[in-house]
């Protein structure tokens, strides 16, 4: 039943996800619009899925990668429609919903294949994931606003007015916007995977070998450490920023890869 | 009725300036002209546009023609103009044409520059006028309100007026595609050319923007800063500014770049990488070209600028077009609306003739039964009323559908002869 519910969450956003792109490239205001409703249509039947899928194995629906991809997913969701609204971003949805797709499309299968086992139930670990879910959800959302940077500062640059040009946010807005969805994303990262550590540490060897999703996991959060020092520095503003945001999100979309096809110690 | 409506005029579109320029009225000869045609009974509403791009003509007759020649023969007459020289030149629409004609004009789909915001106010003007000589009927007056309406749907619902077609005022517009919004920026204006200033006006106009200005000659300096409410800078400290200010605008007279890399690389890492917009409006350039290379260094130079507005031009052609099918669709609804309009007036004086019968049997009725109850009279009422609904349907529908069909005044004229109503003239605007 969640199974299903969530195939109808995904299928909204990722018409969503059409309608926002066609809404940014022909610049229809009533195309956004309906991608934003399809959006907050798709939430809520998310939020459905994650409800009945709760109740029925009568635990918190973290445990296993394909649930926590669908949590981030929710979460993500959610930040994005603030962000829409909060900054009056009608075309943020062009950005971030094909990133979440981009996490998303491997889900409905995942999610019944890998539904039925779940790993460790301790709270730390429920904690651990949640952290991290939450931490990676706005990180989706530096890459969206990233992307939107990069293109709009290479058509300022490049004195072209290309189709984005009339539909973007101006730079620095989305410069302000990569640095919040860090400065946000980051410290939950941070904590949430110190968590794990911590954990791993109790009952594994070694806290890393052997384990690709904890090794991935490091180098994403050293990409993002970086960018945010660069940041704090004062030196990394604006065009470095958003590519190493690109980056760290490629290491993000990487870790949630090996942690799907390789079998470390956090199974699959 | 419908083809009563017409327009006739000359534009930008077929008359040079000079022309234009001649034959354009003050308000007062517009008076006398309106006054003069009306009176002569040529149309029965009339109203004139004349601005610097276009004289046109609007209203309704009979034999249009005949009315807006002679509103012509006058307004050149008036100006010592040759009539005959310019009447290959005036366009004439009529019916739907000329509907349409008056809503792209209102719309500012027919403009020099698409999209500019003045001619709406100056149809606006014109209308004012004529009701004020009044001689403008229900006809017009439905065709104005709904020009007026459909300008305001186009201007809201396409994009035609958004993008900047003057080189300052691109330069505006991409400081608000860098910034955001320009309260609290800072501007730096080196030279003190008549284009620098303007764009630093223009900028002023967005918020509150602290202007420096800086300039070889000290005292012409402080003279421009009085005048846009600035600061002025000694010329040879405009470089540590640099690292201060968000926008530089440079209109100076120098043979070379002022601005080199170098320095622009010093003023980012003096200002933590902070963008820093340069407007370099100078020919020869002000601004080393290989700045804009520069991570959160833009530069601009007038020949950018410029390709800036053509590419807005294009982009108001682009919503002139969404503009244009709008429009289409309006004016195929008023055309509809204008039929009714046709026949309203029996409709309404056709309910009344019938009323005032009813009314009066009722009574008369009435003061036979001096003993009638309340019931009795209630049911004389409802009886009366029914008898007048149906009596009335058919003719109502024969009028509508007629009209619709075209040939609504034949059956106009046959009604108000059978039923003897007195000939109307239709005062009151539709709804």
């Amino acid at each position: 039943m969640n199974a299903v519910v969530f195939d109808v969450a995904l299928t909204a956003y990722i018409a969503a996800a059409a309608a926002a792109l066609g809404s940014f490239f022909w610049r229809r205001e009533d195309l956004a619009r309906f991608a934003s409703l399809l959006t907050v249509a798709g939430w809520v039947c998310h939020t459905g899925a994650i409800v009945l899928r709760w109740v029925d194995l009568r635990r918190v629906p973290v445990t296993t990668l394909a649930e926590s991809v669908s949590v981030l997913i929710w979460v993500a969701v959610l930040f994005g429609l603030w962000i829409e609204y909060r900054y009056g971003m009608t075309m943020f949805g062009a950005f971030f919903l094909p990133a979440i797709l981009a996490l998303g499309l491997g889900l409905p299968t995942g999610l019944r294949g890998l539904a039925l086992e779940p790993q460790s139930q301790s709270g730390w670990a429920v904690v651990h994931v949640a952290l991290i879910l939450v931490g990676l959800a706005a990180l989706v959302l530096n890459f969206g606003s990233a992307v939107m940077y990069v293109l709009q500062e290479r058509q300022i640059k490049a004195k072209r007015r290309g189709v984005f040009y009339y539909g973007l946010p101006a730079l620095e807005t989305l410069d302000h916007l990569t640095l919040v969805t860090l400065t946000v994303g980051f410290p939950f990262l941070t904590v949430g995977l110190l968590l794990g550590v911590i954990q791993a540490g109790r009952s594994w060897a070694s806290p890393l070998a052997g384990d690709p999703l904890s090794i991935f996991s490091l180098v994403m959060w050293l990409v993002y450490a970086a960018t945010l020092s660069g940041r704090a520095v004062g030196r990394w503003r604006g065009r470095r920023a958003a590519y190493f945001a690109i980056a760290g999100f490629c290491v993000l979309l990487l870790t949630l890869g090996a942690g799907a096809l390789f079998h470390g110690r956090h199974g699959s | 009725m419908i083809n009563t409506v017409f327009v006739a005029g000359l534009s930008h579109r077929s008359a040079p300036i000079e022309i234009r320029e001649q034959l354009a009225l003050e308000d007062d000869k517009l008076r006398e002209v309106l006054q003069d045609i009306a009176g002569r009974g040529v149309c029965s509403e009339l109203m004139i546009l004349s601005t610097c791009n276009r004289v046109e003509v609007y209203g309704v007759a009979e034999v249009p023609g005949e009315a807006h020649g002679a509103a012509f023969r006058r307004m050149t007459a008036q100006r010592g103009m040759d009539f005959h020289a310019l009447e290959p030149l005036i366009y004439t629409k009529t019916g739907a044409d000329a509907i349409l004609h008056a809503f792209r004009v209102a719309a500012s789909l027919d403009s020099m520059v698409l999209g500019e915001p003045q001619i709406l106010g100056q149809v606006k003007d014109a209308f004012a006028l004529a009701q004020s000589c009044r001689v403008v009927g229900p006809t017009l007056h439905a065709l104005m309100s709904q020009a007026f309406a459909v300008a305001k749907r186009v201007r809201t619902e396409t994009e035609i007026g958004r993008f900047a077609v003057s080189v300052s005022f691109a330069a505006v517009e991409l400081a608000r595609k860098i910034f955001g919004s320009l309260d609290g920026k800072t501007v730096l204006l080196i030279g003190a050319g008549e284009m620098g200033e303007l764009a630093a006006r223009h900028l002023q106009d967005q918020g509150t923007l602290p202007v420096y200005v800086a300039n070889r000659t000290w005292s012409r300096a402080q003279e421009l800063a009085r005048d846009l409410a600035g600061t002025a800078v000694r010329y040879e400290d405009f470089r540590p500014m640099m690292a201060e200010v968000d926008i530089v605008i440079t209109s100076t007279a120098a043979p070379e770049p002022i601005i080199r890399v170098g320095d622009v690389e010093a003023a980012l890492r003096a200002r933590h990488e902070r963008p820093l917009f340069f407007i370099d409006i100078a020919v020869p350039r002000n601004v080393e070209p290989a700045v804009n290379d520069l991570d959160n260094a833009f530069c601009y130079d007038v020949d950018d600028l410029r390709s800036v507005v053509e590419s807005n031009m294009r982009e108001r052609q682009r919503e002139a077009h969404r503009g244009e099918i709008l429009v289409e669709r309006e004016v195929g609804k008023f055309a509809e609306r204008l039929k009714d309009l046709e026949v309203v007036p029996t409709i309404v004086s056709l309910r009344e003739k019938l009323e005032e019968i009813r009314r009066g049997e009722v009574a008369r009725a009435l003061g036979r039964l001096p003993g009638a109850d309340e019931a009795t009279k209630q049911a004389l009422e409802t009886l009366s009323q029914a008898i007048v609904n149906k009596v009335l349907h058919g003719p109502t529908v024969k009028l509508r559908d007629s009209s619709r069909a075209g040939h609504g005044r034949r059956w106009v004229e046959v009604i108000s002869e059978m039923f003897g109503l007195a000939p109307k003239s239709p005062t009151e605007p539709p709804p």
